[in-house]
């Protein structure tokens, strides 16, 4: 059966819970990916932080992105206000505490389900607490789906 | 682990043709897009020789993703910096007809103050963990060699063994003020001379490697003047060692593969001339790589062909 370190992608990508969200959301834009770990200054990973996690801080809650019209002057500035809040803050202040790290020898079969009940989209992989790399849904389902099973 | 540090990548695009007429449009009849840059290539030959390897540096652009994947794929662990502007391109053209390989080497893309920042945050991290690290190939606009040095000093507070894999003008602005370099391998590429000293003949190389750079604070240093012999100088002995390349050999990538090659043989045996050996096997397996990559085939093909290799003290 096929193990994380077969499938996992080689990439120690990350930021510390000191930096900037602004650099956090750069980071996310020019890799073109949705999340990250959060390292400490010994590469352990301490968090996660995702692109949902910039954006549901930076809207109000009660600002509903998919009706618009509830959109107001009012809401507005306080959409502006959040931006220039949220775009100085740091991670630690935002990143989600809740991670779900994997290890090399975890089965590919074990992390799919993970994924899955938990809906994740990348989990890091960790040795001795260390970032090592990550595993992402769409690199998963490509070996899934080119070798027909786990095994 | 091992980290390499490539701070001017280049995605290497190999072009073969038949032969150029210049002043006239000449069509490629294959072309091989690969990763590139001296760290780059050196993290590559680790790899295959099975050390955990970790390339860091700065990418950019459209091509970068490929870059990276093409270094996962043969067991190199990525950690670059991601910059908003492309990194450079190198076109390698190759003319069959002649034997003949004509580099082009981009300038790099300029690094602004806040990537050199995130860069040295994640240096620094990665120095917990690393037992070498080396630092490969030239410097972008806006990287000075007093960055490199820096990098050094960091490293040499740390205790990490450090590899210097540049040109010689680095060299001189780095190699002071008290700074360690376990091996010094300058890069000597269309270079006559290193620092106004001779070193094409062999029996002049230990005096000048131990004039101008072990007295400086290199334990090991690495010349040649072509890319199939190499000479090793440490305070007490010089090895030198030739192996034979055959026609058409690829020598894309090959000094870098000499130097992985020596690094991984000697952080194991602590042999000179052994690891010198080895380091030809390097060479020689990527001189002869099927698909002209800028790294050796396999880790079993270096320990045999390393037994090719001529290998002597000279002093």
């Amino acid at each position: 059966m096929k193990k994380v370190k077969d499938i996992m992608s080689r990439d120690l990508t990350s930021v510390t819970e000191d930096t900037p969200l602004k650099d956090v959301a750069e980071v996310l834009s020019l890799r073109g990916i949705n999340g990250i770990p959060v390292v400490n200054n010994k590469n352990e990973v301490s968090g996660w932080i995702s692109e949902r996690d910039l954006i549901t801080n930076i809207f109000p809650e009660k600002v509903k992105i998919e009706n618009p019209d509830v959109i107001g002057l009012g809401n507005l500035s306080q959409v502006v206000k959040k931006l220039t809040q949220v775009g100085s803050a740091k991670v630690k202040d935002y990143m989600s505490k809740t991670f779900f790290p994997v290890k090399e020898d975890t089965s590919a079969a074990d992390v799919a389900e993970l994924m899955l009940h938990k809906d994740l989209k990348r989990v890091p992989v960790v040795r001795d607490k260390r970032l090592i790399g990550v595993v992402d849904r769409v690199s998963l389902a490509h070996i899934l789906l080119e070798e027909g099973s786990l095994d | 682990m091992f980290v390499t540090i490539t701070l001017n990548p280049a995605y290497d695009h190999l072009l073969y043709l038949h032969d150029v007429e210049i002043g006239q449009m000449n069509r490629t009849h294959s072309t091989i897009q690969m990763p590139g840059g001296k760290g780059v290539n050196v993290a590559s030959t680790l790899a295959i020789l099975g050390e955990e390897v970790v390339a860091t540096g700065f990418l950019g652009g459209q091509g970068s993703r490929m870059f990276e994947e093409a270094l996962r794929n043969i067991g190199v662990t990525t950690n670059f910096i991601y910059i908003n502007r492309e990194i450079r391109t190198d076109f390698y053209i190759i003319e069959e007809a002649q034997n003949r390989q004509t580099l082009f080497v981009e300038e790099g893309a300029p690094i602004e103050r806040r990537f050199l920042n995130s860069f040295k945050d994640n240096f620094d991290r990665l120095l917990t963990s690393a037992e070498l690290i080396e630092i490969g190939g030239s410097l972008p606009n806006g990287v000075s060699p007093a960055f490199v040095k820096e990098l050094i000093q960091t490293a040499n507070r740390k205790k990490v063994k450090v590899v210097l894999n540049v040109q010689e003008h680095i060299i001189k602005d780095c190699l002071c003020d008290g700074v360690r370099v376990f091996i010094l391998n300058p890069d000597m590429r269309g270079c006559e001379d290193l620092c106004g000293k001779n070193v094409c003949e062999i029996e002049l190389r230990p005096p000048v490697a131990r004039d101008l750079f072990i007295a400086k604070g290199a334990d090991m240093v690495i010349l040649n003047s072509h890319s199939f012999e190499y000479t090793v100088v440490t305070k007490d002995e010089a090895w030198h060692g030739e192996i034979e390349p055959g026609k058409s050999a690829n020598k894309l990538g090959v000094r870098d593969s000499l130097l992985g090659g020596f690094i991984h043989n000697y952080l194991k045996t602590n042999n000179t001339g052994e690891a010198l050996k080895y380091g030809l096997g390097a060479v020689l397996s990527t001189a002869r790589h099927k698909e002209h990559r800028n790294h050796p085939n396999s880790k079993a093909e270096v320990e045999e062909l390393r037994l090719m290799a001529k290998v002597r003290k000279v002093s």
